[in-house]
């Protein structure tokens, strides 16, 4: 039971890290970015690739996340001095090029063989069950993201994104550079998935281009939706919500007459009708502040 | 090689350019990327399958059967989603994202009800016939003649009929058309209608020169949102022209770039094109 429950703990933890630089983008920010997952991808397809190549483990961590950032800047340098319809398309063509790549550049990805046999922190010096040490490993990491990310977005720095998210144009009028925010936004965004993917290749301890396929981007977004834009403690919550749904749901598979592909697409489907519901009648999520998110005014 | 990936491209080109249609008008119109566009392709493709295999309906009766229920769902959900949310003077960004909501919803009931594996429409076989060289199946010559009497109805239809000529006005300028006294709601509905039933029709040509899959909509909604762009926003002909350009381009590709690489080629013009001229090659009515 106890090591279900580690399981389940850790990818809630992994989620939470990823959604939370989605939050940054969208919640914070207003950018939309539907190719979340391309950047999960490149931090942890960079750090296993990396690491099998023999560099130290820590070194092939911080280039995944550099990565990630540095093709979070490619992304936005043509994309965000438009209207935000064009980043939303520009990241999900982008997010399924990384994941073609991968699939089909066998000399360096194995394709849909996917990679295995890779170092995972401190595994060598760990006398307990390494799950264990994983979930802490993690829930410490989303402790720190947490932290600094409040810490950012309480600062002058976040209260000019708030601005640009409410109105943009009041944002530039006070001198701000408006784009040159949104870059910085997209790297740190970026770079936090990064992060997300080198844990979820520790956790997975083989990774493959199916771990990375567009979905994964919508579980973000729906944790960011249902947990309240731009509240970092709500993506948290929201983080568990999603998995207790995908648990919960889980259960319920022996008592309907669905088989399981039915049963997962039935799934996306109420995904996809609580992002409507939710984004119609109640923009701010379960935890945000109504009286701060400009939507749906 | 070259002359038979040009037939290739102008077959797939005539379908993408019928899908960017609504996409165009959609975006021109209402201000949004409409992210569920090209899973109506695949709704349309599925209840043209419905009607032709399930119910044993005769091909040409069930594409245009299908036309019009899958552009009547488009109208639904106008009364739905979009009119209260246009009511509430909503925020652009929250259509978008709902938009993908929807796109959700859509693909995932096809593969709930169908499954995720490939179907066929119930005709006979024909073999291709070879000119110059040139390998054209029966199949793609009908694709390529549906899509140019569709792209020639609708030419006519923004020209000549009142209802096109308000849609036309309405993506210069909603606020002046309405004071001119154009129903507004009444001919975005309209709209939907022809835009998302042209996405079925689309989807129905595009099942026949592939297959009906779940997710043949999402292998459409990039090269669609880069024929949009390249033609300029909100212009039907752009994107006319827009969709012939991206699909030759994919096709053509393909000689020197593995064909898993076709989606990348859409994703880079529509770069270079936002680099140089976000406004599209033809006049766009927003960037």
């Amino acid at each position: 039971m106890i090591e279900y429950l580690v399981a389940i703990g850790l990818i809630i933890g992994i989620f939470a890290i990823f959604a939370l630089g989605l939050n940054l983008e969208w919640g914070f920010t207003g950018l939309i970015n539907f190719g979340h997952v391309g950047f999960l991808a490149i931090g942890a397809y960079t750090t296993v690739l990396l690491n099998q190549g023999g560099f130290p483990l820590w070194i092939s961590m911080v280039a995944g996340v550099v990565l990630a950032g540095f093709f979070g800047m490619l992304v936005g340098i043509p994309t965000l001095k438009l209207k935000a319809d064009y980043l939303a398309i520009v990241t999900i063509g982008f997010s399924e090029i990384v994941r073609l790549i991968l699939l089909n550049e066998d000399w360096l990805t194995r394709g849909p063989m996917g990679l295995h046999g890779f170092d995972r922190p401190f595994e060598a010096v760990i006398p307990f069950d390494y799950n264990y040490f994983l979930f802490l490993f993690t829930f410490v990491s989303l402790a720190v993201i947490y932290i600094l990310l409040e810490q950012l977005v309480h600062s002058p720095w976040g209260r000019v994104l708030k601005s640009i998210r409410e109105d943009e144009d009041v944002a530039s009028a006070l001198g701000k550079n408006v784009f040159s925010y949104k870059i910085q936004v997209l790297i740190l965004g970026s770079a936090i998935a990064g992060f997300a993917g080198a844990l979820l290749a520790f956790d997975l301890q083989y990774i493959n281009p199916r771990n990375f396929i567009p979905m994964e981007t919508f579980y973000a977004w729906i944790i960011v939706v249902l947990g309240g834009s731009g509240n970092n403690k709500g993506i948290i919550v929201g983080a568990f919500m999603l998995q207790f749904f995908y648990s919960g749901t889980r259960f319920l598979q022996d008592f309907v007459p669905f088989d399981s592909t039915q049963m997962s697409s039935l799934r996306i489907m109420i995904i996809g009708l609580l992002l409507v519901v939710f984004m119609m009648y109640k923009p701010q999520g379960l935890l945000g502040k109504k009286e701060e998110l400009g939507l749906g005014r | 090689m070259i002359m038979q990936l040009v037939v290739n491209g102008i077959v797939v080109g005539s379908i993408i350019a019928l899908g960017a249609i609504g996409l165009t008008m959609v975006y021109g119109i209402l201000n949004f990327a409409n992210f569920s566009h090209a899973d109506f392709m695949a709704l349309g493709a599925y209840i043209a399958f419905l009607l032709n295999v399930t119910l044993g309906l005769n091909i040409i009766l069930s594409f245009f059967i299908s036309i019009v229920i899958t552009g009547a769902i488009g109208v639904l959900l106008d009364f739905i989603v979009w009119k209260p949310m246009r009511k509430k003077k909503a925020d652009l960004v929250s259509l978008i994202i709902i938009s993908i909501g929807i796109a959700l919803i859509l693909r995932n009931g096809l593969i709930f009800f169908w499954g995720g594996g490939s179907r066929h429409y119930d005709l006979p076989v024909l073999k291709g016939t070879e000119m110059f060289g040139v390998i054209v199946t029966y199949n793609q010559v009908i694709a390529f003649g549906t899509a140019l009497v569709f792209l020639l109805i609708v030419h006519y239809l923004l020209k000549y009929t009142r209802t096109g000529k308000a849609m036309r006005a309405l993506s210069d300028d909603i606020d002046l058309a309405r004071i001119s006294g154009i129903n507004v709601d009444k001919v975005i509905q309209w709209m939907w209608f022809v835009g998302i039933g042209l996405a079925g029709a689309a989807g129905v040509l595009y099942a026949l020169e592939t297959a009906i899959r779940p997710n043949m909509g999402w292998f459409l909604l990039l090269p669609m949102f880069a024929a949009v762009i390249l033609g300029g926003i909100g212009n039907p002909y752009g994107a006319i022209v827009g969709g012939m350009i991206i699909g030759l381009s994919q096709e053509i590709s393909t000689l020197f770039l593995p064909s898993e690489y076709k989606l990348g080629v859409s994703l880079a013009i529509m770069i270079v094109v936002l680099l140089y001229k976000p406004e599209g090659i033809f006049k766009g009515t927003k960037t």
